[in-house]
């Protein structure tokens, strides 16, 4: 498995535009590469507001199995407060194209 | 570093903030006024909190912690109102005025520190006390002012889950909201027994735009909070969020707030069925039931809510609430209006440019003319017509109704009727008559004056108007319509009207015209208008000192405005103030004397007429007579006016025109024809010029001065020297 995505420090809508394209270019090089589970690091997270857990929320409605790992304090209380978190448990990744 | 970014936006933000706070009180006081003719009005009331709470949110954003402090103490006396724990008074109605000129002055100084002198400090502790005092007599002694507005009506306030459901709106975090920090800010209200983000709205990656909001929650909150409380965690953004704040009610009641907050629903059997107050079916068989009542005409048919209530069993009361938001949808579709805030010196860098694109107009319609291809003249005329259309709808966007200002009025009148114990009605009338922008900001000055000054030496008190017959309450009447082109507001009040021997007797011991001279009845009334001159037997501190009266004439008169009084003595006093329409561009008459052009406003001109030439006799102010139609028609010749070189033509024309002081005509040598016309100002050196109101440059380049028509009129006349009786 490569190297999961990291977060930025502050992902919040001042980021938004950028940490959506690097995560877009990202997501496309990787399924390009291997058809893994896609592994996303929250453990910069800083800051985080509604806008930076919508990012997660569209990669989640995005057809790639994916997990979160390594999440900040600050990231996991964000996910608690917003009713997300389901993205906080240890899932194992499935394969999102069945092959 | 992400603080910088904060500081700049609140900088930049900051004049936005006082712009808008400054309406939010303005509409605090027109509210307090409006209420305290209709107390028992519990949308007013509703706004009234509304505004105060506003301006003390937006205030906390921006960290002006004593706007927030001062302004919560209001927002909790205007609480226990709504709950009707304390009704209006005159008492509360003063010291909620006086409140919020507070407010305003802690707006206003809000970047300023020092402003805030030990006075303000002790007047603003002293309204707090007089606040608290208040609010603590009508709640329980548990009530504690500093602390989040405590739970009150709305069933009690016991623990209790609150459901929440909340989908945001796009511009969320545009606007500089946040989902999370509003959940966030919920978690604090009580405890989050679940919260479900819903993320199924949220585009995939490909398809996002991260700056769009499409986040909603779910949550349930058990709480002491009522449902204010609840609903004002999500105030800043209630416009874009269609937010569902359910309590643990009966069923019947959950159901009738279902239909309420339902957005848009428009049959009244698919809004039952959706809020599950009736099942499909249900509504299918009782549908078929009122389509079979046999031998009935169409419209005698038994409505589809009464047979939901007798057959199918659905409460009065939820039938009731849907057929309400139905009425609703219905009241609201149409009124739906738009706004987009600009900047004044935008516009007005618009009309400028409008003014040189008439100017160029003007000279291309000019050159035109001269090649004679009948083409082009046409192409050019389409191209004016359309630029005057431009011109109308750009300045028709400059255009406010004077109300506001009106209405900016009632406190002045209330303040200042009680200070002098006089009883007033005070009326407005005509308050969506448009004007200028810049216009109504410069006429509320001289209108205060003059409304103050009705108040002051025009209305008598109760037992002096009651010994005259006269209701004790007197009536006071601003009033504003349009006239040709110009607009016309009248202050009128019933009161005592000018006392014309004292104004005369007066005017000659101030030596404002010598001793015995007796001007006409107007030109008395007008004496008031002078400098220096006061009539009332003691100076007050509204009016009287003497300074004022000269300069709202002054100032009328600098916007080519004109004032005319019309005193009924003993029975009141009328004070007319006409003023153009706007400041920038008139529609203008162009005539010529000699190789001088100048420009009479086209909607003073009545005809022209031609005249006998230069043959006739005029004085040395060139004024002479001419018959028109049996009556005497006095005329002013420019030329000899303005002392204009030209060679003596056979024949003139005379350009009747209008003014308040009745027709006159003006003699010229050529007339030129309509044209628009933009007005410069005059420089300082012609201010002094008589019957010259400005100046415009013509599309050839050349300069021509306009006329002013009313203070020509009062050369003509020759009103302004007085006439010796006896």
């Amino acid at each position: 498995m490569s190297e999961p995505f990291e977060l930025p420090t502050e992902l919040n809508i001042y980021s938004a535009l950028e940490t959506r394209d690097a995560l877009l270019a990202w997501v496309t090089e990787q399924m390009s590469k291997s058809q893994d589970g896609l592994e996303v690091s929250a453990r910069n997270v800083e800051e985080v507001d509604g806008s930076g857990l919508q990012l997660l929320a569209a990669l989640a409605n995005m057809e790639h199995a994916w997990r979160l790992v390594d999440p900040s304090d600050a990231f996991t209380e964000a996910c608690r407060t917003m009713g997300v978190a389901q993205w906080l448990e240890n899932r194992p990744l499935k394969n999102a194209s069945g092959a | 570093m992400s603080n910088d970014a904060d500081l700049d936006f609140i900088a930049q933000a900051m004049p936005a903030f006082i712009s808008e706070a400054a309406e939010q009180i303005e509409a605090i006081e027109t509210l307090l006024l409006e209420l305290e003719d209709q107390p028992d009005n519990r949308e007013l009331l509703d706004s009234l909190f509304r505004c105060a709470h506003t301006v003390k949110g937006s205030a906390g954003i921006f960290g002006l912690n004593r706007v927030v402090e001062f302004t919560h103490h209001v927002e909790t006396l205007l609480d226990k109102m709504r709950d009707g724990g304390i009704a209006l008074n005159p008492d509360i109605s003063t010291l909620l005025l006086q409140c919020n000129d507070q407010i305003k002055f802690l707006v206003d100084t809000a970047a300023d520190e020092s402003a805030d002198t030990a006075e303000q400090k002790d007047a603003r502790a002293d309204l707090v006390i007089r606040l608290r005092a208040l609010t603590e007599d009508a709640a329980a002694p548990l009530s504690e002012p500093a602390s989040v507005p405590a739970s009150s009506a709305d069933q009690g306030g016991g623990l209790r889950v609150w459901t929440i459901s909340a989908r945001f709106g796009p511009e969320t975090f545009r606007n500089g909201m946040d989902p999370l920090s509003i959940a966030r800010y919920l978690g604090t209200l009580g405890a989050v027994k679940s919260i479900r983000c819903g993320t199924d709205t949220v585009p995939p990656l490909v398809n996002l735009n991260p700056e769009s909001c499409y986040l909603s929650f779910f949550m349930e909150l058990e709480t002491t909070a009522n449902r204010e409380d609840i609903e004002g965690a999500f105030s800043f953004v209630i416009d874009d969020c269609e937010l569902d704040v359910v309590a643990p009610e009966t069923p019947d009641q959950m159901l009738a707030r279902a239909i309420e907050e339902m957005p848009e629903t428009p049959r009244l059997g698919d809004m039952l069925v959706s809020v599950g107050a009736v099942t499909q079916d249900k509504l299918q068989q009782v549908l078929s039931t009122q389509q079979h009542t046999p031998g009935m005409p169409a419209v005698a048919k038994t409505k589809i809510g009464d047979l939901l209530e007798s057959q199918a069993g659905v409460a009065p009361e939820v039938v009731a609430a849907a057929l309400g938001k139905q009425q609703k949808i219905r009241e609201a579709a149409p009124s739906e209006e738009r706004y987009i805030r600009v900047q004044a010196d935008r516009l007005d860098a618009v009309i400028n440019l409008l003014g040189e694109l008439v100017i160029a107009g003007a000279g291309a319609t000019l050159l035109a003319r001269e090649t004679r291809q009948v083409a082009l003249i046409e192409a050019n005329l389409h191209m004016n017509s359309l630029i005057e259309e431009i011109r109308n709808g750009t300045l028709g966007l400059r255009m406010v109704p004077v109300g506001e200002t009106f209405s900016r009025f009632r406190r002045v009148v209330r303040d200042t009727a009680a200070s002098l114990g006089k009883e007033v009605n005070f009326e407005i009338v005509g308050g969506d008559a448009e004007l200028d922008k810049s216009m109504v900001e410069k006429i509320a000055d001289p209108l205060m004056h003059l409304v103050r000054n009705s108040l002051d030496h025009g209305l008598e008190p109760p037992q002096e108007r009651m010994a005259a017959g006269k209701p004790p309450a007197g009536t006071l009447v601003l009033s504003a319509r349009h006239e040709t082109g110009a607009i016309l507001i009248r202050i009128e009040d019933d009161g005592r009207g000018i006392n014309k021997e004292r104004v005369l007797q007066r005017a000659w011991n101030r030596g404002l015209i010598e001793q015995g001279v007796v001007p006409s009845d107007d030109a008395i009334n007008m004496m008031i208008f002078e400098p220096g001159f006061s009539t009332a037997e003691q100076v007050t501190n509204l009016s009287g000192r003497g300074v004022g009266m000269d300069v709202v004439r002054r100032n009328i008169e600098a916007l080519r405005g004109s004032l005319r009084l019309n005193s009924k003595p003993g029975k009141g006093l009328q004070v007319d103030i006409r003023l153009p329409l706007t400041l920038a561009i008139i529609d203008g008459f162009l005539v010529g004397v000699g190789k001088s052009k100048f420009v009479l406003p086209l909607e003073s001109v009545v005809e022209v007429i031609e005249s006998g030439g230069q043959h006739i006799k005029v004085d040395a102010s060139g004024r002479h007579c001419v018959e028109l139609r049996g009556q005497v028609l006095p005329v002013v010749r420019l030329r000899t006016l303005y002392s204009v070189e030209s060679s003596l033509p056979d024949r003139v024309s005379v350009v009747v025109v209008n003014s308040p002081r009745g027709k006159y005509g003006i003699e010229v040598e050529v007339l030129l024809g309509q044209n628009q016309t933009v007005i410069k100002p005059l420089g300082r050196l012609f201010k002094t010029l008589r019957g010259i109101s400005g100046s415009s440059i013509l599309g050839s380049g050349e300069v021509a001065l306009i006329l002013d028509v009313v203070s020509l009129a009062e050369l003509v006349t020759g009103s302004e020297t007085a006439s010796v009786v006896g």
